[in-house]
């Protein structure tokens, strides 16, 4: 699927968009770091809400670029605030995982929420690519697909994550943390393939036009 | 020269390298200190285990932290007649420093140590598990006191105060500690260089606490009563955490490595947990390789032969003792 059969856009919005695509992808591959080595790698849950703010601020930029007189935009841009959004969630998602490791006083990592991190980062990695085949022109098709791909390994992993939670004799205690950072980690995945379907619409109208 | 004479040559050349560089000592040594000295020079030596040789009934070892000389000088007079090990500080000593002395008792006046005087006798307090630690200040507030005493001091003396109440507080103090280590049902283990303290949550090598937490504790407490043999990941999750293991769950795998960690630290000679994988975990002491001595070739035997001779570590049963 190629773009821009029309005018092509602005190149600094482009830009923005790979710039917020690698900072997810840096997020998450720091969450991934940090639960595979937690507690010892505690301290990476401030440098995610580095990559969040990060994350605040560009977004903030592509709105405001967006409202700019003069700017040739060419996609639209209700599908650009959705795309912006999208990604601000994946970062947020991610940032709350952090956090909840902290906040609910996890002693050690589960097995499942390794896993689900490493879908999390591979996801994140498509979206990356997927934004910076965007800048130069090429086909998003192969990205939006592995998105999709995680994204179901990731409703499977998640779905198995919690029925190990509810059997019979584990801690109340541990089932309420786990299940909230489980959530919160496919929440992050669902962003990701958010991020495709809005990309796969963006596609499809500039290839129509 | 006579042999008393080396002997007493020797001692001055040991202390005279002990106190080298550390004039703010005064000299006054007990004589265990120059035989702990010439020992920690040999290769092979071993130091007993702390609390052992603490609890052993003997002359008071102690040290005194005040920069007071009025009242230092008449507490030496007293200590000199009672025969005491002692050794006094005008100036702030290394925490690492009083652990290596062996003391069964510390006073400590917290003006001379400054801001960081609570800080020093949590730390020590908690490095020594056997030891007395009595406070003695001139100015205090009922809060000082109160912190001092909540963070491990066992006593508090107030100045001016007379030598020989400070005599029977340190007296009182080491008397009880004596008392709380060799009670009955104390439940001591060792294994290897490791002794656990059930009664008192502390594990301790050479004499150094490994700083446990509660949780740790319980897990190291759960893996020498095994006696060598192996735990299941669930089974130690179960026994220490007291609910079912949840699958994927890691808590064991993290525990053992701190406490493997906190091992190596205290104990680097020695390796004590064993994973068995996919089942869990066993704790049995071992000398790592590069410390088990290999034996003396047979003489008249040939060179090839004696390279084929591969050392062997013979590992010492888990000395598990329980006093009774």
């Amino acid at each position: 699927m190629s773009l821009f059969r029309r005018a092509r856009p602005d190149d600094r919005l482009l830009e923005l968009l790979e710039n917020a695509g690698a900072n997810v992808h840096r997020a998450s591959t720091m969450l991934r770091e940090m639960l595979a080595d937690f507690p010892e790698r505690s301290d990476l849950a401030r440098e995610i809400l580095l990559c969040e703010q990060e994350g605040d601020r560009i977004a903030h930029d592509i709105i405001h670029r967006l409202n700019q007189r003069g700017v040739h935009v060419a996609f639209d841009s209700r599908d650009l605030y959705a795309l912006v959004s999208a990604l601000d969630d994946i970062v947020d998602y991610a940032e709350q995982t952090a956090d909840s490791l902290g906040l609910y006083a996890i002693e050690a990592p589960m097995e499942q929420a390794e896993a689900l991190a490493g879908v999390l980062e591979a996801a994140a990695a498509a979206v990356h690519a997927a934004l910076v085949a965007l800048r130069q022109r090429q086909a998003l098709n192969g990205d939006l697909i592995q998105i999709h791909q995680l994204e179901n390994d990731g409703d499977r992993l998640s779905r198995d994550a919690i029925a190990s939670l509810f059997v019979s004799g584990v801690d109340p205690m541990m089932v309420i943390r786990w299940k909230d950072i489980f959530e919160s980690l496919e929440q992050g995945i669902d962003s990701c393939e958010t991020v495709a379907h809005v990309l796969e619409g963006i596609a499809l109208k500039e290839g129509s036009g | 020269m006579s042999r008393a004479g080396r002997g007493r040559r020797a001692a001055a050349r040991t202390r005279n390298l002990y106190f080298q560089g550390k004039k703010r000592l005064t000299a006054t040594l007990w004589p265990g200190t120059v035989n702990c000295l010439r020992a920690r020079q040999c290769n092979d030596f071993t130091p007993p285990p702390l609390l052992t040789l603490l609890m052993q009934p003997g002359p008071i070892r102690l040290a005194v932290i005040d920069s007071d000389s009025g009242f230092v000088r008449v507490l030496v007079k007293r200590m000199e007649g009672m025969s005491w090990h002692f050794q006094t500080f005008s100036a702030p000593v290394p925490t690492e420093q009083l652990v290596a002395m062996r003391l069964n008792a510390l006073v400590v006046d917290p003006a001379l140590l400054g801001p960081g005087a609570e800080e020093f006798i949590e730390g020590i307090a908690g490095e020594v598990p056997g030891l007395g630690v009595i406070v003695c200040s001139t100015r205090s507030t009922v809060a000082q006191r109160v912190r001092a005493l909540r963070l491990g001091a066992d006593d508090w003396v107030s100045k001016p105060c007379h030598p020989e109440e400070v005599v029977a507080r340190i007296e009182s103090v080491v008397r009880r500690r004596r008392r709380a280590v060799s009670r009955p049902d104390s439940g001591r283990m060792l294994a290897g260089e490791l002794e656990v303290h059930p009664d008192q949550y502390q594990a301790v090598v050479a004499g150094r606490s490994l700083n446990l937490t509660r949780r740790q504790f319980e897990l190291i407490q759960l893996l020498v009563e095994a006696h060598g043999q192996v735990l299941q990941r669930e089974e130690i999750y179960q026994r220490v955490w007291g609910y079912a293991m949840a699958h994927g769950d890691r808590s064991v795998d993290v525990f053992v490595r701190k406490l493997r960690q906190a091992l190596e630290a205290h104990s680097p000679r020695w390796e004590y947990i064993h994973t068995h994988f996919g089942i869990g975990y066993r704790l049995e002491p071992r000398l790592k390789a590069e410390h088990v001595q290999s034996p003396e070739p047979a003489p008249g035997r040939p060179p090839e032969a004696r390279e084929q001779q591969v050392p062997v570590a013979v590992p010492p049963p888990l000395d598990l003792m329980t006093s009774t």
